[in-house]
């Protein structure tokens, strides 16, 4: 026993000698000399670049952040919190009903299905794409001659309770064969875009399940009247409540034919 | 036939059969992606067939072959039955249920989330129970392996435990490290989000807790093939193990240095300070040290085989060493994919270059070379080892093997090495297909093709395994006796506690896995950063 314990206590102090030893050159390297020259190089002090590659404090140790001082502007001014999550999830159907035979149904309809051509069709939409919509037009990110008024008017639990009753509102599954057939060049726009013009396939994300943004509407069964006014409203700048400018960027490279047959493509049922 | 035999070919069945599927899978990806099959079939069916293909290489065919190795390399090097059968059989079920939980899953479009788990993208939650129950089955068969040892380190007070099963415990302890990260994200992160209790998940956090096992796997898919390298290649070419004693560090290397290094992964991401990235990238260089200490040694032991053939001057011992004999030729095939593979990988590890290259192309044709091409020609030549004996059969003719063995080596090299050059150009990874239309994308099609014929030859050499094999099981020979493990030069007689258990390094390893990664994963704790809106995609 006092044999093999000779044998193994050189091993114990060495090995472990050796692995803090290079474990140490990492934490001097890593955490004190290269961010202090790095700090140097962008104008830090010592403390912060070290704090700044630690992680303690945000920014790089080799970089001046923010490199712009400029406030954000953003498009909407809906951000994606538990909280409002959670005023989401706590929408009621019955006074979102009770708000709807209210306010909405003139335009569109009792289950969410318009008279009206250049107006949405809102019933089996999603109750995030309706939740984002009210808000932008509430604080003005989004403008429309009635729909500003009437949002202001509401607050944001009638905003979801409003919303949630439209999302459990049925699609009328209209027959797609009744509808004409589609070109294949529109198909395959949904499908896979068109990388040459930098175009994302519309199913990328307004497709059930395809992990686009939270808020992307679900476009199926859209009149197509209304789907082609507001690309248009997208392509000329003229809505700018899309995140990142995505469907603007995306509306500008269209051509009023690609327009006219992706709506005509939602507006038979497809997904 | 042994029980543990069975329970052997039981693992081999299923690990090879995930692994025909998926190399069917990943031919047709390659297709796909090529000038040839271009527009080809749906995104949709695309990730799905990733996502068949990932998990089906990178988790049943490495978890499944090395339990099976394992239970192997525990009754034969140990000399002794291997203890608690009946639950390494409710390992194997456990894992296989898990298995086919994931795959229907898959097949259902339920979960093509491709095979890593990087929320806030989620699939449906029996894809991740599913994987998680492969784990569990894994976890059986690591006790397994540390009772064997120990029953028998109880029994034969003093000795030198032998090396396979010195290898393989490390792998053992290894992935029971290896999981802890993994089964962290998953079972208290993503399942969770995945079965709606949850609408929002911390990404950073997880992204994190997927590092910590990312790397270490790679590793533990590793290890049989450097068991092979120390225990196997040097008899089947008719020589001696250099040195007991660097295959004992090598593995103990392995078990330190795969660990505090997934961080290397997340270069790009903003959730950690520099200098934790620093601290593992130069953790990560001393995985360069096991590695090279396995060429060392393993050349020396060949060339001691050479030499004892008849080998003369400063290179005539490579030529004279026996290869046509499938392990000496796999081992071969297998260094020079390590050389390229290796190289590959200090680009990935190192902090400045990784930015360059970092989610390209290059990331994946990196991983086929090292993993399929390195580390899965040992899986078959261990196979090809192993089998005669499970079987008591021998084969009438080696030369198949040969051919199947370089036409891997040959695939995988004419695969990879456009592919790493597609990925230099910039072509991006996890993408469905390309338009060809566009005149830089246009510039990759010849590359993409070849690499697409290197996938071919790869499908062709996948499909010669399998008959190779089943020609064994035709064959009327009677054989799969004589001596397996390589002896050393200077067969241990007693060494130090630290090179015959695992005590010492388990207590480094978490030194060092504190250090690296105790207050980059304490922080989401003390200071949660917003979190990101659980994304499900089904």
């Amino acid at each position: 026993m006092a044999e093999s314990n000779a044998l193994d206590q050189p091993w114990r102090i060495w090995a472990s000698v050796a692995v803090v030893t290079i474990l140490l050159t990492g934490v001097l390297l890593g955490a004190i000399i290269v961010p202090i020259v790095q700090g140097r190089g962008a104008g830090l002090d010592a403390y912060t670049a070290i704090c700044r590659a630690l992680g303690l404090l945000p920014g790089s140790p080799a970089q001046v952040q923010p490199q712009d001082r400029t406030p954000p502007s953003p498009v909407s001014q809906v951000s994606w919190t538990p909280a409002i999550l959670k005023v989401l999830a706590g929408g009621d159907v019955e006074r979102g009903r009770a708000k709807v035979m209210e306010v909405c149904v003139a335009c569109h309809g009792e289950q969410g299905v318009s008279p009206t051509p250049a107006v949405p069709h809102l019933n089996g939409q999603s109750a995030a794409a309706i939740y984002k919509q009210l808000h932008d037009y509430r604080t003005g990110s989004r403008v429309n001659e009635q729909m500003t008024g009437i949002a202001q008017a509401l607050d944001e639990s009638v905003i979801a309770d409003v919303a949630v009753y439209f999302a459990g509102q049925r699609k009328r599954n209209p027959n797609p064969a009744s509808l004409g057939a589609l070109p294949s060049e529109i198909v395959d726009l949904v499908v896979h875009g068109d990388t040459v013009r930098g175009l994302p396939p519309c199913a990328g994300c307004h497709r059930t399940g395809s992990g686009g943004p939270i808020e992307t509407p679900i476009l199926s069964e859209q009149g197509d009247d209304y789907l082609v006014q507001q690309l248009q409203l997208f392509a000329s700048d003229k809505r700018r409540n899309d995140v990142y400018g995505r469907m603007r960027s995306i509306s500008a490279r269209l051509s009023p034919e690609e327009i006219k047959g992706l709506a005509a493509y939602y507006r038979a049922g497809f997904r | 036939m042994r029980s543990v035999d069975r329970l052997c070919l039981a693992h081999f069945r299923v690990a090879f059969a995930a692994f025909l599927v998926a190399a069917i899978l990943g031919t047709w990806q390659m297709w796909v992606r090529s000038p040839l099959g271009a527009s080809v079939g749906d995104p949709d069916i695309y990730f799905l067939s990733v996502t068949a293909h990932g998990a089906s290489m990178a988790y049943v065919l490495t978890t499944f072959f090395i339990m099976g190795f394992g239970y192997f390399v525990a009754e034969t090097s140990l000399g002794r039955a291997l203890p608690g059968r009946a639950w390494a059989w409710l390992g194997f079920w456990i894992a296989l249920i898990g298995t086919l939980m994931a795959v229907a899953t898959i097949l259902s479009g339920r979960a093509s989330v491709l095979y890593t788990f990087y929320p806030p993208m989620t699939a449906n939650a029996f894809f991740y129970i599913g994987l998680v129950l492969v784990v569990v089955g894994s976890w059986v068969w690591c006790v397994l392996m540390i009772v064997a040892m120990t029953q028998w380190k109880g029994e034969n007070p003093g000795a030198a435990v032998p090396l396979a099963m010195y290898g393989t415990v490390a792998n053992a302890i290894l992935w029971l490290w290896t999981t802890v990260g993994v089964a962290a994200e998953l079972l208290f992160q993503v399942i969770p989000a995945a079965l709606s209790w949850v609408q929002t998940i911390d990404a950073g956090l997880a992204r994190t807790l997927f590092s910590w096992t990312l790397h270490a796997i790679v590793y533990f898919w590793l290890l049989p093939a450097y068991i092979a390298f120390y225990t196997m290649v040097p008899r089947a070419a008719g020589g001696r193990l250099y040195s007991d004693t660097m295959g004992r560090l090598t593995f103990i290397l392995f078990l330190i240095y795969s660990l505090p290094v997934g961080m290397h992964h997340l270069f790009m991401d903003p959730e950690h300070g520099n200098a934790f990235k620093f601290i593992q990238m130069l953790l990560t260089a001393f995985v360069a040290v096991p590695t090279l200490l396995t060429i060392f040694t393993i050349s020396a032991s060949m060339e001691v085989a050479g030499r004892l053939r008849g080998g003369r001057g400063l290179f005539g011992w490579i030529g004279a060493l026996p290869w046509d004999r499938p392990m000496v030729l796999a081992a071969g095939l297998s260094f020079v994919m390590l050389g390229f593979g290796g190289g590959g990988g200090l680009v990935n590890m190192s902090y400045g270059m990784n930015a360059m290259i970092h989610n390209t192309a290059w990331v994946t044709a990196h991983f086929h070379l090292i993993f399929g091409g390195t580390v899965v020609i040992m899986y078959f030549a261990i196979a090809y080892e192993i089998w005669p004996r499970l079987i008591a059969r021998e084969y009438a003719s080696v030369a198949p093997l040969r051919r199947q063995l370089w036409l891997w080596f040959i695939g995988m090299m004419v695969m990879t090495l456009p592919w790493h050059w597609l990925g230099l150009q910039g072509q991006w990874r996890r993408v469905a297909n390309f338009n060809y239309a566009d005149p830089i994308i246009a510039s990759w099609g010849p590359w993409v093709t070849v690499s697409f014929v290197g996938g071919l030859m790869l499908l062709i050499s996948a499909l010669l395994f399998a008959r190779n094999l089943f020609a064994l099981h035709q064959s009327a020979i009677a054989g799969g006796q004589g001596p397996f493990y390589a002896l050393a030069i200077h067969p241990p007689k007693r060494v130090p506690a630290a090179l015959n258990g695992f005590g010492l390094w388990n207590v480094l390893v978490a030194v060092l896995m504190l250090a690296a990664y105790g207050y980059p994963i304490a922080q989401f704790i003390v200071a949660p950063s917003p979190s990101a809106m659980v994304h499900r995609v089904e």
